[in-house]
């Protein structure tokens, strides 16, 4: 995969060369400085790193995936076999790593395994049936493997890297603040790959921190479409609404967010902002003794216990919760006084 | 005009992502119009490298922006902040573990004072 790298890549390129300076033990930095050098077409160094992010993290999935696509794509299908076998035999039902195998033993003429690993890929994940339908390559229950297929297979090793290339790119790009171009970047990823819940709900999030909420609803709304049990999805939805003053609309969505992750503190914390905001105290108090109950060491969620029992007049209980308050942090002046007042 | 707390608590978390600060062990809420902070206050070291002088005073510039963008969010009645590795005195952010540092030797100094002066 050679492509012409532009301006913007290239410094994105010496920045991450300084920062593995300063950090040479980030897999992380290694598995996206390994991105880049594909880009920058020198496949020698992209493998160095893929290597070495694994060897600082094997369990590293990403980096293995990224490092078996580069063998597949330049004909070393030996190489890239042992790595699809050795991290399915760690994740036996990651669809993806099913797909690339069964395209090795395509490349490799062996139809009937590539037949029977993408028939697995199927029935680990519905995702695939749609994306193999939606391509042509399904026909009569099963992969058909004709010109068709052979020419999209062909092509899938580099998209996959092209896709992860231009998700990491708009994901630095929005982190540095480049908004408008994190957005181009992400959108490419999510063209490239469209049932990928995780571009879509990455594009929101950029649409949202550039303040374009519409936009980052949409998104959000396609990456639940995909994925309907994206909890934080629903939570994002809701800091959105949130911030357009949309609140029974932020309420809707923080209990879904709820409902898929309950053993989250904090979004029981915020579900509770919302009740006490329509004055539904006690489904307020509720959701505040589930976050203490998940967390007891949670102080905010304790203030705000105690302020709601102050309210609904329960002032023994208030002082319970505010003495616990002020027993680990004895500054908070507004408790003090709250505490104070009721006494 | 008070807002509701979750309106706040949105804005917040917006400031925040706006500001690059690593807001991961960082709690903030919003309960009827005061806001909190807790935990611990950091920025993401690829952003400020190495050099603890140049770390301290960014941090006290973001801490300070922070601080000025909340209070001016419509409904924000008060914010506290309870980090555990910053706090204001006076006006001025002071790195808690620097402030201990600083106590140290001072208190160092004042026994050796003692002792000479024995």
């Amino acid at each position: 995969m050679r492509r012409r790298p532009n301006r913007i890549y290239k410094k994105i390129l010496r920045e991450m060369e300084k920062a593995i300076e300063l950090h040479p033990d980030y897999a992380d930095l290694h598995n996206q400085l390994g991105l880049l050098f594909i880009l920058q077409g020198d496949l020698k160094k992209a493998e160095g790193h893929f290597l070495e992010a694994l060897r600082i993290n094997p369990k590293y999935q990403e980096a293995a995936k990224n490092l078996g696509c580069l063998y597949l794509d330049i004909g070393r299908g030996t190489k890239a076999e042992k790595i699809f076998v050795t991290q399915l035999k760690k994740y036996p039902k990651e669809g993806t790593l099913h797909h690339l195998l069964g395209m090795v033993y395509l490349k490799k003429g062996r139809e009937g395994e590539a037949l029977s690993r993408m028939g697995k890929v199927v029935r680990c994940s519905s995702y695939y049936e749609d994306f193999y339908k939606k391509n042509g390559l399904w026909k009569r229950g099963r992969l058909d493997l004709g010109q068709k297929a052979e020419i999209f297979l062909k092509r899938f090793p580099k998209n996959y890297l092209s896709t992860q290339i231009h998700h990491w790119v708009g994901l630095y790009l929005a982190k540095k603040g480049h908004y408008a171009r994190a957005v181009q970047e992400l959108k490419k990823a999510a063209k490239l790959s469209p049932d990928q819940f995780l571009f879509h709900a990455n594009l929101g999030m950029v649409y949202y921190y550039r303040g374009s909420y519409s936009k980052a609803i949409q998104e959000y709304q396609k990456a639940l479409k995909i994925n309907p049990l994206y909890g934080m999805g629903y939570a994002h939805l809701s800091y959105i609404y949130g911030l357009m003053g949309k609140t029974r609309k932020a309420l809707w969505n923080m209990e879904r967010a709820v409902g898929i992750n309950p053993n989250y503190a904090d979004l029981h914390y915020n579900l509770s902002l919302l009740y006490s905001d329509r004055k539904r105290y006690k489904e307020a108090i509720s959701e505040l003794k589930k976050a203490l109950q998940i967390n007891p060491q949670y102080l905010l969620a304790r203030v705000n216990l105690g302020v709601l029992y102050e309210e609904q007049r329960k002032y023994y209980l208030a002082k319970k919760e505010y003495k616990k308050v002020l027993q680990i942090n004895p500054d908070d002046r507004h408790v003090r006084k709250r505490l104070e007042r009721i006494s | 005009m008070l807002k509701e707390d979750f309106v706040i608590f949105s804005n917040i978390r917006r400031i925040l992502i706006r500001t690059s600060i690593d807001y991961s062990r960082m709690d903030f809420g919003c309960i009827r119009g005061v806001v909190y902070f807790r935990g611990l206050f950091q920025l993401p070291p690829q952003l400020i490298g190495d050099d603890q002088e140049k770390v301290r005073e960014i941090s006290e510039k973001t801490l300070f922006s922070l601080e000025k963008k909340v209070r001016n969010l419509p409904g924000v009645s008060d914010v506290l902040f309870q980090f555990e590795n910053w706090r204001k005195e006076r006006g001025k952010w002071i790195p808690i573990e620097r402030k201990k540092k600083v106590e140290e030797v001072k208190e160092k100094r004042d026994e050796e004072k003692t002792q000479s002066n024995l």
